[in-house]
């Protein structure tokens, strides 16, 4: 029992790490490729969203978003950050939300 | 003189405005208050009452655009006792654009209902579904360290969690006998060297972040004390959850699906009954599982101002302990509930509910249990 639950702990884990590490060390080529074939082109467009949109995806996964005029810039700053680690969002989403909230509010 | 006078007076005004700079630190109290009414029928036992109220203040300390402190206090009024407690309290560090550390008191991503849906003013029904929650059987909170972050995978995500922690206790029967084997989540003392290992992985498939899937396992080699006979008994635990948010424009509203299945396995060890004095050692297969799908819609581009801010849910749970134990269980069951949504953080919930609980603690037989709840909570 204790061997076969010590096994699977360590397949589950060790499949984890290694989807970990296949996207850390896939993440820069997919990053320049894409910022250096489209920049520019009509397709930069498409793959670029604004804060705005991404706010109207990211932000109602779990409760319902709040507006931008809910809080001030300062509260913003801090419950980006909160969200940012909470939600464990990208750093290019939520840069982009947060300057978004702040620009609206 | 009058120079003077002016001059002063500029410079003390200037000082006023300076202090609507923002300062570089910031702190933030927020929190969120609920309470409620409910009529419950146990296999024909009616009772009814108002429940306590619980207030919880959230404390955001903000140090710099990296270093931040989060605590949640707990309090709730359960009978005539005032309960305290700490849901957490964890500062957290940005490593770099994927990494941040975590490290104190925190919610565990196991799943994503404890660490994300729990709160009440999130949660669309007044109830946890089944397997969360007192005696659940999937971990909420522990100490230890974390370490999580997220990838932009050029439309899809990926995100991950890793964490030690002290991990659970295991319940010997020494004091509660009908609960001997469960795992105990809210013992934070450590109560020997080994850890618990854990962590989650979230992708969202989808580029307008739509979906997420995510798989977390949870491991510890040994759940009882240091000298004790349970200080080999390890466990494993798995989960899988899933969510899809989604504005539906033929459907006039937005359907959020979530759901999470929990599996806990718990090496196999002997526990002791007391029969007419007599100790009577038995042993079970200490596996417990547990289900739930939640369904919510709300039609939030009618024309209405009413209907805009109601809400239809629907809930399906179930739960199973396992046989052989004093505490052996098969429970089902169903959820349904109206909101009306008063701002994005403050709901007042009704909703019918309808357990059927085979087994269980203190009874053997089949036992029915309908509820009627009304609850309202609210973030500030
Ligand atoms: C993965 C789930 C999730 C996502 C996505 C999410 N939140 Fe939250 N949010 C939470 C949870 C959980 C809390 C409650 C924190 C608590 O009470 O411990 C919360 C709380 C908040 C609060 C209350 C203040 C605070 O910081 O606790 C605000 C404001 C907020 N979220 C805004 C946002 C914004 C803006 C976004 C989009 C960038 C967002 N949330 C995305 C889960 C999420």
């Amino acid at each position: 029992m204790k061997t076969t639950t010590n096994f699977k702990a360590a397949i589950i884990l060790s499949v984890m790490a290694s989807i970990m590490v296949a996207c850390s060390s896939n993440k820069k080529p997919i990053a320049t490729d894409t910022a250096t074939e489209v920049a520019g082109s009509e397709v930069d467009f498409k793959i670029e969203k604004s804060g705005a949109q991404l706010w109207g995806e990211v932000c109602n996964r779990c409760h319902i978003a709040p507006s931008p005029a809910d809080y001030n810039d300062t509260d913003w700053e801090t419950i980006s950050l909160h969200m940012r680690v909470r939600a464990n969002l990208t750093e290019e989403e939520i840069t982009k939300i947060e300057s978004f909230l702040k620009s609206a509010n | 003189m009058t120079l003077i006078i002016l001059g002063l007076g500029s410079s003390a005004l200037a000082q006023t405005y300076n202090t609507f700079e923002p300062s570089k630190t910031q702190f933030m109290l927020r929190g969120y208050g609920h309470t409620g009414f409910e009529y419950l029928d146990t296999g024909g036992e009616q009772e009814s009452t108002f429940l306590g109220a619980t207030f919880a203040p959230i404390f955001l300390y903000k140090h710099s655009d990296k270093l931040m402190f989060e605590a949640e206090l707990e309090f709730e009024l359960e009978g005539n006792e005032l309960k305290t407690g700490l849901e957490y309290a964890d500062v957290m560090y940005v490593l770099n654009k994927h990494m941040t550390v975590r490290a104190g008191k925190f919610l565990l991503p196991f799943g994503t209902f404890m660490e994300r849906l729990h709160p009440a003013w999130i949660n669309r029904l007044p109830s946890r579904p089944l397997g969360f929650g007192h005696d659940g059987i999937a971990p909420a909170s522990d100490i230890g360290v974390e370490l999580r972050g997220a990838f932009d995978l050029g439309g899809p995500k990926l995100n991950y969690a890793v964490y030690v922690t002290n991990g659970p206790r295991i319940k010997d029967g020494s004091e509660e006998p009908e609960e001997a084997g469960m795992l105990d989540f809210g013992y934070y003392e450590d109560v020997n060297k080994a850890k618990a290992l854990g962590g989650r992985i979230g992708l969202l498939p989808l580029s307008d972040s739509s979906m997420e899937w995510g798989i977390s396992a949870y491991t510890t080699n040994s759940t009882g004390a240091e000298d004790s006979d349970y200080k080999d008994v390890g466990a494993f635990l798995w989960a899988l959850d899933l969510s899809y948010v989604k504005s539906i424009t033929p459907l006039q509203g937005v359907v959020d699906i979530k759901a999470q299945y929990n599996s806990s396995n718990v090496d196999t060890a002997t526990y002791y009954e007391i029969e007419d004095g007599i100790s009577e050692p038995y042993s079970f297969d200490n596996q417990s599982s547990s289900f739930y799908t939640q369904l919510s819609y709300s039609p939030i581009m009618s024309g209405s101002d009413f209907i805009k801010q109601l809400e239809f849910v629907g809930r399906y749970s179930d739960f199973n302990a396992p046989e052989g134990a004093e505490w052996e269980e098969k429970s089902t069951q169903y959820a349904f509930g109206l909101n009306y949504w008063l701002s994005w953080r403050s709901v007042v919930k009704f909703s019918y509910q309808t357990t059927k609980m085979e087994g269980g603690h203190d009874s053997d037989g089949t036992t029915r249990t309908n509820g009627l709840f009304v609850h309202w909570a609210i973030g500030f």
